[in-house]
């Protein structure tokens, strides 16, 4: 038995060519060439680049901490 | 020594782990589930969904948390307790653990804003399943929408169709209409999907409404929400918390204040359909008319947690 939304069929490899190329567009557009170069690496490095990424934020004042208003968007 | 990313993220991670062997449901959601699932997002705090039958385990579990020697306080006034009552009623608790230069922060929902199904039934190892993330995601932030696409086109590659629900981009949505069509269950519960398929050339007008619609729907929830707070926000800050009060007295004088000025669940009091009608009078101002046939039934979005 199917999983809720499961698809049924894999693509075949000159699809997923296609749209593994399309999701890659897709986070240039979106996110800029540096983050869609982070998105597409393995998690383990991507959680690195993350945690560098924030820690050097935060040596240099960002603050991330959202206001506490009970709802959240 | 101020505290790393990756500690913070172990804390989290600890926490939950602890939680799940006392039997407490819970997951971390939002931005760190989002660097899990293929698409990085800088955050410092954690948002974090738990049942909310085990929200009294949960704030037990809180109490004895230390972080750097620190253990958490609710922070702000506006903050409803951690309670079964108010989190099934769609209120997030927040927390601080407020150590100079090692401040970490916790949003605790019981309910996933927007979510269709229940978020327990598909965790990912710490994590909620991308698809609560992604209906998570659909907020009147403009900055959150692309992480909504994002895992929709995750979701999609790893054969989940649900994926089909969270495509917010022209470009993306065309080309997998292209390479396959939606399965008509998808297209049923958001009819943009047909125009993708036929790449008929109303989708641009289509989706810009779809995603305002999202929009206003978020604004018109939080004015609700926000509306019903002020007298208990009124009610905690005359209250008066002693200073260094632990956790559970913290949280007791919030019960208190709730109990006689905070309604459990406002979104249900105010009335759904009431609140997706005045989104989509809102959008009727901004938008072509003939965009408003597309627009998803949102009823299901609203109703898990709200009943």
């Amino acid at each position: 038995m199917k999983k809720t939304g499961q698809q049924a069929k894999a693509w075949p490899p000159g699809v997923r060519r296609r749209v593994r190329q399309a999701i890659y567009d897709f986070h240039v557009r979106a996110f800029g060439e540096e983050m869609a170069r982070v998105n597409f690496l393995p998690l383990a490095k991507r959680r690195r680049y993350v945690a560098d990424m924030v820690d050097h934020a935060v040596r240099k004042g960002v603050k991330f901490a959202k206001p506490a208003l009970g709802v959240t968007p | 020594m101020p505290l790393s990313y990756a500690e913070r993220e172990e804390f989290y991670e600890s926490l939950v782990a602890r939680a799940r062997r006392q039997g407490i449901a819970c997951a971390i959601t939002s931005g760190m589930a989002c660097v899990a699932y293929g698409v990085a997002q800088a955050t410092q705090d954690c948002d974090l969904l738990c049942a909310p039958d085990a929200a009294g385990k949960f704030l037990s579990l809180l109490g004895e948390a230390s972080l750097h020697g620190q253990l958490p306080s609710y922070r702000g006034h506006l903050t409803p307790p951690l309670d079964a009552r108010w989190l099934r009623g769609g209120w997030t608790s927040h927390f601080v653990w407020d150590a100079e230069g090692a401040e970490a922060y916790l949003d605790i929902f019981g309910v996933a804003p927007r979510g269709s199904s229940p978020w327990e039934t598909e965790l990912q190892g710490f994590y909620a399943g991308p698809h609560t993330v992604a209906e998570m995601k659909r907020t009147n932030r403009g900055k959150d929408w692309p992480f909504v696409t994002a895992l929709g086109a995750h979701m999609l590659e790893a054969k989940d169709a649900r994926g089909w629900l969270h495509i917010y981009d022209e470009n993306l949505l065309r080309t997998f209409g292209e390479v396959s069509p939606a399965p008509a269950e998808m297209l049923k519960r958001r009819p943009i999907l047909g125009l993708a398929v036929a790449n008929d050339s109303r989708l641009h007008a289509a989706l810009y409404a779809e995603v305002q619609f999202w929009h206003e729907l978020d604004r018109a929830r939080l004015r609700i929400y926000e509306k019903a707070v002020r007298p208990y926000l009124m009610a905690v800050k005359k209250a008066h918390v002693p200073a260094g009060a632990v956790l559970a007295t913290q949280h007791e004088i919030r019960v208190r204040c709730a109990e006689n000025h905070l309604p459990t669940n406002p979104l249900h009091d105010y009335g759904i359909d009431q609140m997706i009608s005045d989104a989509r009078a809102a959008l009727g101002e901004m938008v072509q008319p003939s965009t408003l046939a597309w627009l998803p039934d949102v009823c299901e979005q609203f109703k898990v947690g709200t009943a």
